[in-house]
């Protein structure tokens, strides 16, 4: 399909002859641009602003109590060449996404078509799966968790049954950061609820035609419903990635902010954050921030680059 | 980041330019200047504060609107305020923090109104100088406090363990706990939690060797064989199982609730004595408070009376001698002191203090009489501490305790590394 | 690909009535498990909102040994505002939330998914860049900027954004979506003449049911359950949200009223709970009843 044109009511493109640039623009550009509006106020207005001004203070001293002073790279160099931290966190957070992710995904489809078929009882089932995600970063999480994964917590008491004696997970540092994985996979309601809704969007008829066409249910899940559903897959696989990126509240809550054991669950944004508002360097948690912006962005346009191999849109 | 328009204005309009005009014209301060005071606490707290705030402003005139946080939350948002350019005329200040809003600014040094609106005659001296930050008054302390060690009573005579006394030593951890572990109560108490990262027992341990955590000029006022030593002396500890294990231990992530005392892992714990209470509403068991051990028997001189918390005046407050009148009040009040009680600590103004002794409670009671009566286990006032110092508690000493508890590091590694990592951390700081 | 769903897809419709009831029964049976374990951290908040304070910590037993409802009464008004207040401020806050999200990032959405105009992917990509940047660097700058505008202290910071599509996730959420609608439709729909305003309202929205009902239960419950924003931008008791003065409850230097937070916590789950179900139908409706026909 060529570059669309929707007539937006103006007769200006109706007039014959020599459309002005000025028209053309107006026809071509302005609807989207137009639905865009509040988002450029807000991008422009509220967005953009703080994030150059974080951009500028990467490349200062700023203790958050006195003005920043000019300090070049300082902070980037730092960070590349005298910041075990730095690279202590990356791991962590690396360690996390790469388990993390995955993981979750896999469960939260595995839950959704489970979910998504005509069975009885649905709405509540769904709704106490997604009760964990309402939990958010509550204080009761922390307690929980230690409850399940301290040495005399449920696990261990499990164990003990079969004779095997646990450490206590939470606060090993060769396990700690696991807790936390198993925690991020537990709170799987959201891209449950996501690919539902995705699943929800097949339309039915395009089963029942498989269906008389003799296609079994196993041709069905491959053929119909997992291209069908590429779109919402790569929404979350993308967004998933990023905010386990940026994770930091579960690892705030259950290490009260430490990063504890020995730095085993020292996330990258938590180590940001106690450098910004622990230490006042609010200049070297913002490279920090960039930082992380640039891998994040390249692995983002990474993905949209190989999206077109396997991701179905439906124009 | 400096515009000067205070929130105020936007508030209230035009009559807080009326207001703001007064300030320049008549006395430094105008009746019906509104104050604005931050604290962390909880709402028993915040009732005592506002009840106080009530009885200010119909004693002076001036209002003060007050907002309180828990802890956790409230560093962030007064570094937001601060930068912001919006900081409150009052702040409540800890210890750890004074130095690096002092040096910034963000708080005011108070000299100036010492004898005017702020009367600190008979004000305990080590209190004072504890506010003192290069030699200029920057925090009123509104409590004495000092370090102590809990104990759960009941679990010591369930083991028929005689609980440690004022005279207990760093031995007695060694004998006193192979008695309790051989004892096995509560499915395996151990008689201690491990405090090998816990910042004010290794000062008090290394003051009563005539050392210290940092010195006057803000170097690390210790060696790597010190620290090597105490290292050691925790792993002999741990190796004779008289502490809790590391993973036990690493579940202690600060809050009261995470602690070994309450987790009912530990009958021994290292802490401060305005806890006391707060800790005796979580545990079942009676608390009771002693010193931290010795290192020998007779020696002592590791504890001070460090003040709990402190007001301090907004470096950018437009209402300073306002609010070191409210601060007066607030010290000074009798039926303030009523009010207040002991909640933030033992008043620092004996004529004050003389008004709360008769209301307390036991828990209270037992706080007050093991402040007021330390004897020979005071030393001299530390230095106020270099501003990195938090960093190099939270950051290095925890993480360290924990890789040597855990096996990853040899004490004799972990005494060099320590003084490495600190030197580096003092230097970028400074 | 975990292989439970799987399994399920292979059963064809000529399964043997047995083999049916033995799947359905043995799914009940797994969903059943699984939902106890989602369960756990409630029940487990439930009893200790009954238990005696000096029990929560110490008692490894989810039963509490008396039970008593006083933590409700002396949480409710255990602060020197009653949580009615808080309650109707995180209402106030979240309702247009929603109603901001839904429509501004709807709006964006449209453009980006359906619109041709210069610089779009430039724009897409600038939008996915504010969802990379880590919170805490922006905070500050932010704080400033919304001082500017004398906004510190009332719940603009908090919904005025919303309004101006600032969450990129749900834009680009619903991007998605929307190139998931068959482009015949608004093809045919301008040959009949609609503009882009009309494709949108009359053909977008309505076909977009399950993703717009996501929307509206995630900012829901994102905004009810955020504290960071609250925390910065509101001073007064009086403009708390729930979860703000849920955190006000616990000081780990002191005393904390620990019965008095966990029976507040459990009815502030109590609106997102019923918010989720109600338009959970939203997500199960769908596409099947619009009668769209391919």
């Amino acid at each position: 399909m060529t570059a669309r044109s929707f007539e937006t009511g103006t007769p200006a493109g109706e007039r014959a002859g020599s459309p002005s640039l000025w028209s053309r623009i107006w026809q071509q550009d302005a609807p989207g641009y137009l639905f865009l509006l509040p988002w450029f106020i807000g991008f422009f207005g509220l967005t953009l602003g703080p994030m150059i001004s974080s951009l500028y203070l990467s490349f200062t001293h700023f203790d958050l109590l006195t003005a920043p002073r000019w300090a070049g790279l300082d902070n980037y160099v730092r960070m590349f060449t005298n910041d075990p931290k730095f690279s202590a966190s990356m791991r962590v957070t690396m360690f996390f996404v790469i388990f993390s992710v995955p993981l979750k995904l896999a469960f939260a489809l595995g839950v959704a078509l489970l979910l998504n078929r005509g069975m009885k009882g649905l709405p509540l089932y769904r709704a106490l799966f997604y009760l964990p995600s309402l939990l958010g970063a509550s204080v009761a999480i922390a307690i929980l968790w230690r409850q399940i994964f301290a040495g005399d917590g449920l696990v261990n008491k499990f164990l003990a049954l079969f004779g095997i004696i646990g450490p206590s997970w939470i606060s090993n540092p060769n396990y700690s950061l696991w807790t936390l994985i198993v925690l991020s996979i537990w709170q799987f309601g959201s891209p449950m609820i996501i690919f539902l809704a995705g699943l929800r969007q097949i339309p039915q008829d395009m089963y029942e035609a498989a269906s008389l066409d003799g296609a079994s249910k196993w041709r069905q899940f491959w053929k119909i419903t997992l291209p069908l559903l590429t779109p919402v897959v790569f929404f979350n696989a993308i967004i998933q990635t990023i905010e386990a990126f940026k994770s930091f509240t579960p690892a705030f809550i259950i290490s009260g902010g430490t990063g504890n054991p020995i730095n085993s669950t020292l996330f990258y944004t938590l180590y940001l954050y106690q450098e910004a508002f622990g230490f006042f360097r609010m200049g070297y948690a913002s490279a920090l921030a960039w930082v992380l912006l640039a891998l994040v962005a390249i692995f983002t346009a990474f993905s949209f680059l190989t999206s077109k191999y396997w991701v179905h849109y439906d124009d | 980041m400096t515009f000067r328009i205070g929130r105020r204005q936007f508030l209230m309009g035009s009559s807080a330019l009326m207001a703001a005009g007064a300030v320049g014209a008549g006395p430094a301060w105008a009746q019906g200047t509104n104050l604005r005071l931050i604290f962390w606490g909880g709402q028993n707290r915040a009732d005592r504060t506002y009840g106080v705030a009530d009885l200010y402003q119909a004693a002076s005139g001036n209002s003060v609107e007050g907002e309180f946080l828990a802890w956790n939350d409230y560093w962030p948002k007064l570094a937001t305020q601060t930068a912001g350019g919006n900081a409150p005329d009052i702040i409540q200040m800890d210890y750890r923090y004074i130095v690096e809003y002092a040096k910034r600014n963000a708080i005011a040094p108070l000299d100036e109104f010492v004898g005017g609106a702020l009367n600190l005659d008979g004000f305990d001296q080590d209190q004072l100088d504890g506010g003192k930050v290069d030699g200029k008054l920057y925090g009123i302390s509104l409590g004495a406090n000092s370090v102590a060690t809990l104990i759960n009573t009941v679990a010591f005579s369930e083991a028929g363990v005689e609980p440690p006394n004022r005279d207990w030593t760093y031995e007695d951890i060694l004998t006193k706990g192979e008695a309790f572990s051989k004892a096995n109560v509560r499915g395996g108490m151990k008689m201690m939690s491990d405090a090998s990262g816990t910042e004010p027992m290794l000062d008090n341990w290394l003051r009563q060797k005539g050392l210290s955590l940092y010195t006057a000029d803000g170097k690390l006022g210790f060696g790597a064989d010190e620290m090597t030593e105490w290292f050691k002396m925790w792993n002999d500890f741990r190796a004779a199982g008289v502490i809790v294990a590391p993973d036990a231990q690493a579940l202690d992530t600060g809050p009261l609730e995470t602690t070994m005392l309450v987790a009912g892992k530990a009958a021994l714990m290292p802490s401060n004595s305005n806890q006391l209470v707060g800790f005796q509403a979580l545990v079942p068991d009676r608390l009771d408070m002693v010193g931290y051990p010795r290192l020998a028997p007779g020696v002592g001189g590791g504890h001070y009376r460090k003040p709990s918390m402190f007001f301090s005046v907004g470096g950018s407050s437009a209402n300073k001698e306002a609010a070191a009148s409210f601060l007066n009040f607030f010290i000074s009040d009798p039926e303030a002191a009523k009010i207040l009680g002991v909640e933030r600590g033992i008043p620092c103004l004996p004529a004050t203090r003389e008004i709360v002794a008769p209301t307390l409670d036991e828990a209270n009671q037992i706080a007050l009489n093991f402040v007021a009566n330390l004897g020979d286990l005071l030393g001299p006032l530390p230095p106020s501490p270099p501003a990195a110092a938090g960093e190099i508690d939270i950051s290095l000493l925890r993480t360290l305790s924990q890789e040597v508890a855990f096996g990853a590091r040899s004490p004799e590694d972990a005494g060099p590394y320590f003084v490495n990592e600190a030197t580096a951390i003092l230097n970028r700081a400074s | 690909m975990t292989d439970a769903p799987m399994k399920l897809t292979v059963v064809g419709a000529e399964t043997p009535l047995w083999r049916k009831r033995a799947i359905s029964i043995l799914s009940h049976a797994a969903l059943i498990g699984a939902s106890i374990l989602m369960l756990y951290p409630l029940l487990w908040m439930l009893a200790a909102s009954f238990r005696p304070e000096n029990e929560i910590f110490t008692s490894a037993s989810i039963i509490p040994s008396e039970w008593s409802i006083d933590a409700y009464f002396r949480g409710w008004n255990g602060l020197r505002t009653s949580f009615g207040v808080f309650f109707t401020n995180s209402f106030i806050i979240s309702i247009l939330s929603v109603v901001g999200n839904v429509l501004a990032c709807s709006l964006a959405a449209f453009a980006f998914a359906r619109l041709e105009f210069r610089g779009r992917r430039l724009w897409f990509a600038l939008m996915l860049m504010t969802l990379m940047l880590p919170y805490q660097v922006t905070l500050i700058p932010q704080y400033v900027l919304f001082r500017q505008l004398g906004w510190v202290d009332t719940f603009l910071p908090l919904i005025v954004p919303k309004f101006l599509a600032a969450d990129a996730f749900f834009i680009f959420l619903m991007v998605q979506f929307f190139r998931g609608i068959p482009r015949e439709l608004d093809e045919a729909a301008m040959m009949d003449g609609a503009g882009p305003w009309r494709i949108y309202w009359k053909i977008m929205l309505p076909l977009s049911t399950p993703v717009l009902a996501t929307a509206a239960i995630f900012t829901f419950i994102w905004t009810w359950d955020d504290f960071f924003g609250p925390l910065i931008y509101l001073n007064q008791m009086r403009d708390y949200t729930v979860m703000l003065g849920l955190r006000t409850f616990t000081d780990s230097t002191g005393t904390s009223d620990y019965g008095g937070l966990f029976a507040m916590s459990v009815l502030s789950l109590v609106p997102i709970f019923l918010f989720f179900l109600v338009f959970q139908r939203m997500l199960i409706e769908g596409i099947a009843t619009t009668g769209m026909k391919r």
